[in-house]
């Protein structure tokens, strides 16, 4: 019974820790983040149970070997129920444990300890033995403790695996010929410029881009492993931070040629503490440009870096006095048009991506991609050739050839405000609204959607709220100002706020979609 | 890391030959510290060797000893890469497919450079220098190509155009329609040939008919042209793509021949260079003689001819020039023109190694560009979310 019940204990331990190792895997294997997830996971039930097979083990423990032998079965059981429900936790979820080299190293070395615990106390007598049952039962209760140590025990391994993988991105940059590597990082606006600046740039050259949001050290690298070709002419590589110092670890990689910083913000302020740590280590991709010479590209819009950067910059925007700028931005059919102002040359361009920060980036990706050889013409081409996101401020033909500017997918209360400005800027159209508002957002909800309703109610000319209860605050802002509520509708759905539309849509109307909330919402 | 291209050369073609001494040119003028050569000959029966002693020309004198000491291989595609596999393995000593970057398509003639062998790039996927499959077959049908030229409102001689077996069945009424439109002289020409095989001039009907029997045997569809007596025959040479091209300084053939023999080029200095040189500048006049301003006039002429044709890489149009009206008339295009017409680019701005180069780089770009067709700024496919069909609204990514 007694060996039986040791091999239940190692095997269950295993179990519980495919939780463990799920959330360890899903806070990046930081511990700090992964002791947050443990106290926010702790049910108190489950807690003192565990705590009182703890107090259990402690008497036996005391009293004698005997007593400890006896009732391992019951701690067995208890390990058992918990390692069950530890893989039936991992399973349900949506985003499962991915066995990665790490994970399976981490879970052979988990193995190993519990192996070599159970062992000796089968086969050793007497203290050293008892020791060893104790450590397994205590280890196999709290897969906790067993998941750190795998942690930081194997901490060096990974270093060693990590600084492989890094020399071989390194050798890979190296044996490219003629590559240019472009670093672009900012608190925001990152992702959206590198996709722009890598479809302009392959205008003219085979350009490589870091995919989706691989903005971190490995991620830099598991692209360059696996992307980089002998063609390759451009890399660019989106670099994000969390903390100081991270942005030169990318740098110190990839040794980028020419930079672009396309905001300096207050996000991840909780890990940076202050935006004056988040501006040095922006510009910590500045410091590794210079060093080769290069230029480095910075939203000159942003209040920051203007407020910090020297000359030493070029700087993008929409003030006058920048080389690089945007001019007479007017929204059309066509969509967003404006003036690209590239030092010398001047081109104007029509772009389907609509907004204020698309223009933006679009003129830093436009401004770097000049200096490095691609033609205004071939600028103007790729940028008219750009296409958004699905329902992100996306422009679709609509009811009686109105126009539709799909923004389904935006909750956010600035973005919202964004897109009402865009609205705005269709000079000389029937401009009309349809949102129910934004939800979920707290304390503030009623005040974001009052602003929300002041705000469209500046810019359009037919108002069409969706959900009776819903739109209450939304109307209240709309009170605020002088809007003619016989140009304001309610519906209930929709699909009938759609049917109210078609009523007075025109050629010459443009319709906002805005937050596309699913009908459970809709009261 | 380095590119590796791959040089396609041979073929099921009449200009079989012509084609190795092209494709040897091209592979020894690559760049090597850019790129990796790979050279796939076709032989005349269709299978593909690769070997390393591809990259001379002797060994090819002896094309049986060069067969056997070559590897058989195959183009094909794995994963995400096409890569040239090797058909024979030993037991012991497994030989490693080849990634290949990018194809070189130095063919000349039909079953290749007529969109033969791009198709079969195009559709494995591998980026490849010189026209698609259109302009090349476009560029190879000599009737095709005038309809094109006409469309584009380009001068080209009028011509008419029959299939053999209408010929057959109806030879009076085509020999007058000829005799009525186009009047004698007459060339008469197979559509689809790339040299000057099958093609013959007549001065009367008993010439006419023989030219038409002629080449009805090499091609079932046939053309009948004006042949203009007082010609000079000037050709220039443009690369780039449709959106941005240029032309070569021109030049003016001499003799019918459709290559700088590899002699010219290779085998200089030495007892055998006086003769070569005399030959070459017998052979043709670069630039030719010809006032600037006829000279600008052509070469702006040719890159209309090769934006009309969707042509992109290295093409040459051969033009004529009727001395009598001063008049000029496309005659024809060269898709993949012999020695890449470099003897042109040299003189103009291009070195050989250079024009590589830039052929290279424009097969990246063509395929760029088809990529970019489909280009999205985000990847998400989960469409279908829109008005009515809010119930996936929960998966909001």
């Amino acid at each position: 019974m007694f060996y039986f019940a040791t091999a239940v204990l190692a095997v269950s331990g295993i179990m519980s820790l495919i939780r463990q190792y799920q959330m360890l895997q899903q806070n990046s294997y930081f511990a700090k983040r992964y002791f947050g997830w443990i106290g926010s996971d702790i049910k108190p039930i489950f807690l003192i149970i565990r705590l009182v097979m703890l107090g259990l083990l402690i008497w036996a423990v005391v009293l004698s070997g005997d007593i400890l032998s006896n009732s391992l079965t019951l701690f067995a059981a208890c390990a058992l129920y918990f390692g069950w429900r530890g893989v039936a936790d991992n399973s349900n979820s949506i985003k499962k444990l991915v066995f990665t080299a790490r994970i399976k190293r981490m879970f052979f070395f988990s193995g190993a300890v519990l192996l070599a615990l159970g062992l000796c106390g089968s086969l050793i007598q007497g203290i050293a033995g008892t020791v060893c049952t104790v450590a397994l039962t205590l280890l196999s209760l709290f897969p906790e403790f067993l998941c750190l140590l795998s942690l930081f025990a194997l901490k060096p391994v990974e270093k060693l695996v990590a600084r492989h993988y890094i020399n071989d991105a390194k050798r890979i940059l190296k044996s490219v010929c003629d590559l240019e590597v472009v670093g672009i990082t900012g608190s925001y606006g990152k992702t959206g410029t590198k996709y722009i600046l890598t479809r302009i740039l392959s205008e003219r050259f085979n350009v490589l881009c870091t995919p989706e949001s691989f903005n971190t050290p490995m991620g830099v690298v598991r692209t360059i492993r696996e992307r980089m070709r002998a063609d390759t002419e451009i890399f660019v590589c989106e670099m994000g931070a969390k903390n100081v110092g991270d942005i030169k670890e990318i740098c110190d990689i990839v040794h980028p040629d020419t930079g672009l910083i396309t905001s300096v913000g207050p996000q991840h302020l909780e890990t940076f503490k202050s935006i004056d740590n988040v501006f040095k280590t922006k510009f910590e991709l500045f410091d590794a440009v210079a060093k080769k010479g290069g230029e480095v590209f910075a939203n000159g819009d942003n209040a920051v870096i203007r407020e910090r950067a020297d000359g030493s910059v070029i700087l993008y925007g929409s003030d006058s006095g920048f080389k690089y700028r945007a001019e007479n931005v007017t929204g059309g059919r066509g969509g967003a048009s404006f003036d690209l102002v590239l030092g010398e040359e001047r081109v104007s361009v029509t772009t389907k991506l609509l907004g204020k920060h698309n223009v933006l980036n679009i003129v830093g990706a436009a401004g770097l991609a000049y200096t490095m050889g691609v033609s205004a013409k071939d600028i103007a081409f790729a940028i008219s050739r750009l296409t958004p996101t699905e329902h992100r401020l996306e422009m679709k033909s609509s009811v009686k050839g109105s126009l539709l500017i799909d923004d389904a997918y935006n909750a956010n209360p600035e973005g919202c405000l964004e897109a009402v400005n865009v609205l705005g800027s269709f000079e000389g159209m029937q401009k009309v609204i349809i949102t129910p508002g934004l939800v979920e957002l707290g304390d503030k909800e009623y005040e974001y959607n009052k602003a929300l309703g002041t705000a469209a109610a500046k810019v359009c000319d037919k108002i069409i709220f969706v959900g009776i209860k819903r739109s209450e605050p939304l109307v209240d802002g709309v009170r605020e100002t002088e809007f003619n509520e016989e140009n304001m509708f309610i519906a209930s759905s929709f699909k009938e706020a759609m049917e109210i539309y078609s009523d007075f849509a025109d050629e010459n109307s443009v319709v906002l979609l805005e937050n596309d909330l699913p009908d459970n919402y809709l009261k | 890391m380095k590119t590796t291209v791959a040089f396609i050369f041979g073929c099921r073609s009449v200009e079989h030959e012509v084609s190795i001494i092209s494709a040897v040119q091209a592979m020894r003028a690559v760049n090597r510290v850019k790129y990796d050569v790979l050279p796939i000959y076709v032989t005349k029966t269709g299978e593909m060797y690769t070997s390393d002693k591809m990259l001379e020309i002797e060994p090819f004198r002896d094309m049986k000893t060069l067969i056997a000491e070559s590897e058989p291989v195959t183009m094909i595609k794995s994963g995400n890469d096409v890569v040239v596999h090797f058909l024979k393995q030993k037991m012991f000593k497994k030989k490693e497919d080849i990634v290949i970057n990018v194809a070189f398509p130095v063919v000349h003639g039909t079953n290749c450079e007529d969109g033969t062998l791009q198709g079969y790039l195009e559709f494995l996927g591998l980026p490849y220098v010189g026209c698609d499959v259109l302009s090349s077959a476009v560029g190879m049908d000599k009737a095709v190509f005038k309809y094109v030229m006409q469309a584009a409102g380009l001068p080209v001689l009028d011509c008419n155009c029959f299939y053999a077996r209408e010929y057959s069945e109806n030879r009076e009424a085509i020999i007058e329609s000829a005799e009525k439109e186009i009047g004698y002289p007459m060339i008469v020409k197979p559509v689809n040939l790339g040299s000057s095989v099958g093609i013959s001039k007549a001065k009367d009907r008993a010439a006419l008919i023989d030219a038409i029997e002629l080449a009805v045997s090499f091609s079932d569809r046939v053309l009948i042209e004006h042949a203009v007596t007082a010609i000079r025959e000037i050709n220039c040479s443009v690369v780039g793509d449709t959106d941005e091209c240029s032309a070569s300084v021109c030049e003016e053939p001499f003799m019918n021949d459709e290559i700088l023999s590899y002699e010219d080029k290779y085998i200089g200095g030495g007892k055998s260079s006086g003769n070569a040189k005399g030959m070459a500048s017998l052979a043709r006049k670069i630039p030719a003689d010809i006032s600037e301003e006829k000279s600008n006039e052509i070469r702006e002429l040719a890159c209309k001819v090769f934006k009309a044709l969707g042509a992109a890489g290295v093409v040459r149009i051969d033009f004529i020039i009727d001395t009598e009206s001063d008049k000029v008339y496309v005659n024809e295009v060269n898709t993949i023109p012999g020695s890449l017409s470099f003897y042109l680019w040299e003189k103009t701005d291009l070195p050989y190694e250079k024009l590589i180069d830039k052929l290279i780089s424009l097969a990246f770009r063509r395929s760029r560009n088809r990529e970019n067709l489909t280009f999205t700024i985000d990847t998400n496919i989960l469409s279908g979310v829109s008005f009515g069909a809010k119930g996936a609204k929960g998966s909001k990514l």
